[in-house]
């Protein structure tokens, strides 16, 4: 009997983990890449300062009731289209960058690649 | 300038809505320049009962951001700085996204917005602020228009933080209200650095 209640206990486990990684924002490939995303609400990017790999997928996300866009600051030589709400915008990481929105100027943020040791 | 002085005292209004008491303004004008803000002392009185009903709430906010919709195509159509007519348009899609979001929230609610004093008051001083804005010309007009945005925009979020949002009973309203100021307190801000521009 006990055995029996220690298999039911790690079938528990092993459910819990894999919901957990359900529910986890970040998902992983194959190839050990991140998907990160930045909300943008409110008049910010949040988060404003987002560290990750080189390589990591972000995706910006228009919660607001106004449309941004997501720009490279300063000289905005990338930019996405105008999101209008609840619109997108993905980039893959490759450097760290500065960005803003050139809509709301004063919007601000970063991304910061990590690099592995 | 005495009509931004005028539009000014419009949305003193806002302030003295929820209040019993009366007010005293003082304003003052100079010739040169835009004219400043005036003193409300009633901005600062904590009101005891809630004059503003939450269909009168919702008109004061969508007359409020039309207002600045229609100054912004004034803005497009009579300047010719990239600047002015960026932020002009800026101030059109924002303020039009806003109000869309107010008459939506409005219908889902089965609130029909009021019209009322303050809402009059309003339009009767934009008028008047339309009216300078149409004539002046060149960077007379930048410079106005920039300065009347700055104002305007000062006394919208101390209205909206002030008296409507402390005013308003549904929760859905109140909300919305409240996701709106960062955006029009972001608004100040690029008037000012508009306006600052302007004045070098």
């Amino acid at each position: 009997m006990p055995f029996f209640f220690l298999i039911q206990f790690m079938k528990t486990l092993l459910v819990i983990a894999f919901c957990l990684l359900l529910i986890c924002c970040k998902s992983k490939n194959s190839n050990n890449v991140t998907f990160h995303t930045v909300s943008i609400e409110m008049m910010q990017f949040e988060p404003d300062t987002l560290t990750v790999q080189p390589g990591d997928t972000i995706q910006w996300i228009n919660k607001d009731i106004v449309s941004h866009d997501v720009s490279h600051f300063p000289d905005r030589n990338w930019h996405s289209d105008t999101l209008n709400k609840d619109a997108t915008f993905i980039k893959v990481a490759t450097d760290s960058f500065s960005y803003f929105c050139s809509i709301h100027p004063t919007m601000r943020g970063k991304i910061l690649i990590e690099k592995s040791n | 300038m005495k009509k931004l002085l005028f539009f000014s005292l419009a949305l003193a209004p806002f302030m003295s809505a929820c209040n019993s008491n009366s007010s005293e303004t003082k304003t003052e004008t100079t010739t040169d320049t835009v004219s400043t803000m005036p003193v409300d002392t009633m901005a600062t009185t904590t009101p005891s009962t809630s004059a503003l009903t939450d269909p009168q709430i919702a008109s004061i906010a969508v007359t409020a951001n039309q207002i600045d919709v229609d100054n912004g195509k004034i803005a497009l159509k009579k300047s010719s700085n990239a600047d002015v007519k960026k932020f002009a348009q800026t101030m059109i899609n924002d303020h039009t996204a806003i109000i869309k979001q107010a008459t939506d929230l409005a219908t889902k609610l089965n609130v029909t917005p009021e019209t009322n004093p303050t809402t009059q008051s309003l339009l009767d001083n934009a008028k008047m602020v339309a009216d300078s804005l149409n004539n002046k010309s060149g960077a007379d007009f930048d410079k106005y228009y920039a300065q009347s945005e700055v104002n305007y925009h000062q006394q919208v979020i101390d209205a909206v933080k002030n008296t409507l949002i402390p005013n308003t009973q549904n929760a859905e309203l109140k909300s919305l209200l409240q996701s709106v100021v960062p955006n029009l307190e972001h608004h100040l801000e690029m008037a000012k650095e508009l306006s600052s521009k302007l004045n070098k």
